[in-house]
């Protein structure tokens, strides 16, 4: 499918439309485990003694941890996947599975508070714009989209607009 | 990457900052093995990461290091940066060119806006560049918010009670 009018009266039937999603607990592991590979030696991140000496009640995730985890649950099987190994499922309303290019065109975060080992989190996506802009291979469509992540009692934990390109 | 909240850093920093200021470049190794852990702690299956036949047959010499990976480095510079006294606000990101697993990033920060927000607490708008050091091309531009301690701007017009350098002034 290239960009065209279909494509385009698809996405334009998202706009404002919130998809609520529960992502699940951010666990202590999971936390120390995206400190590990990113290479974070901050013990804010892996140490709960170290942690409630700075106040807080246990080890607080790298800023952009709830951002760059891809999927929460436990993944597609083997016969879902693309040729490139991504899942179906892309994390953007109104995008189809197949025949449109989609890349990434930059990420704006907002940290509100900070997020700790054994929170529940919940995510609200939000399609928020449509631009239209051309390019050397045609005609492109530039997307925003809105995420807020938020804790069991709904306070906010960080809100994320993404840039998406399609051609 | 080194931390810049230790006591050295700190005596450097007291008083000192202003628009225009440039902080302390860190140095961001990067491998195979890191992307690979990177890709398995935020379930990231795509075969650019982790795939080299897959990687080169799209026209990459490498796996690639991962956007949201460049992401955390601009983010651990920051909080690094910031230590245990600040705290960052905002973070924002472009990739502008690919990085392949095994190259060495060199972040650099540079103030471009300061406001004192209270007596105690100030807030300082950073430009961040994460460029290649093959060839020193830029592959992220950024842009953070972080709330410092006020003491750590310089203390323009002091005595005066004139304004701060860019004060008063919420950019991104």
């Amino acid at each position: 499918m290239p960009v065209d009018d279909a494509l385009l009266t698809g996405l334009q039937a998202q706009l404002g439309i919130e998809h609520r999603e529960e992502l699940g607990e951010v666990s202590a592991v999971m936390i120390a485990r995206y400190a590990a590979a990113v290479g974070e030696t901050n013990p804010l991140y892996s140490d709960p003694d170290y942690a409630r000496s700075r106040g807080h009640a246990d080890i607080v995730a790298p800023s952009n941890l709830l951002a760059a985890v891809i999927n929460w649950g436990p993944g597609a099987a083997y016969d879902r996947l693309r040729e490139d190994g991504t899942e179906a499922d892309t994390h953007l309303p109104g995008v189809p599975v197949a025949g449109v290019r989609v890349m990434g065109g930059g990420e704006e975060m907002t940290f509100a508070r900070p997020v700790l080992a054994g929170t529940r989190v919940s995510r609200v996506t939000v399609l928020d714009d449509i631009g239209e802009r051309s390019s050397n291979s045609g005609p492109m469509l530039v997307l925003r989209y809105r995420d807020r992540y938020r804790d069991g009692d709904g306070d906010l934990l960080l809100e994320s607009v993404r840039t998406v390109l399609l051609r | 990457m080194s931390a810049g909240n230790d006591a050295a850093g700190l005596a450097a920093r007291e008083r000192s900052l202003a628009v225009g200021t440039e902080l302390e470049p860190a140095l961001q190794a990067t491998s195979n093995v890191q992307v690979f852990r990177y890709s398995a702690a935020t379930w990231n299956t795509h075969r650019i990461h982790y795939d080299r036949d897959y990687a080169v047959a799209e026209g990459y010499p490498g796996v690639l290091v991962q956007s949201h990976l460049h992401g955390a480095f601009l983010a651990r510079y920051c909080t690094e940066w910031a230590g245990a006294e600040g705290r960052l606000l905002e973070l924002g990101l472009r990739v502008r060119r690919f990085a392949v697993a095994g190259e060495t990033l060199s972040v650099t920060g540079v103030v471009r806006a300061v406001a004192r927000l209270t007596d105690d607490r100030a807030e300082v708008s950073l430009e961040l560049t994460e460029t290649r050091g093959s060839d020193g091309e830029v592959c992220v531009t950024g842009a953070a918010r972080i709330e410092i301690p006020a003491g750590w701007l310089a203390q323009a017009g002091e005595g005066d009670g004139a304004g701060l350098p860019g004060g008063g002034r919420r950019s991104a």
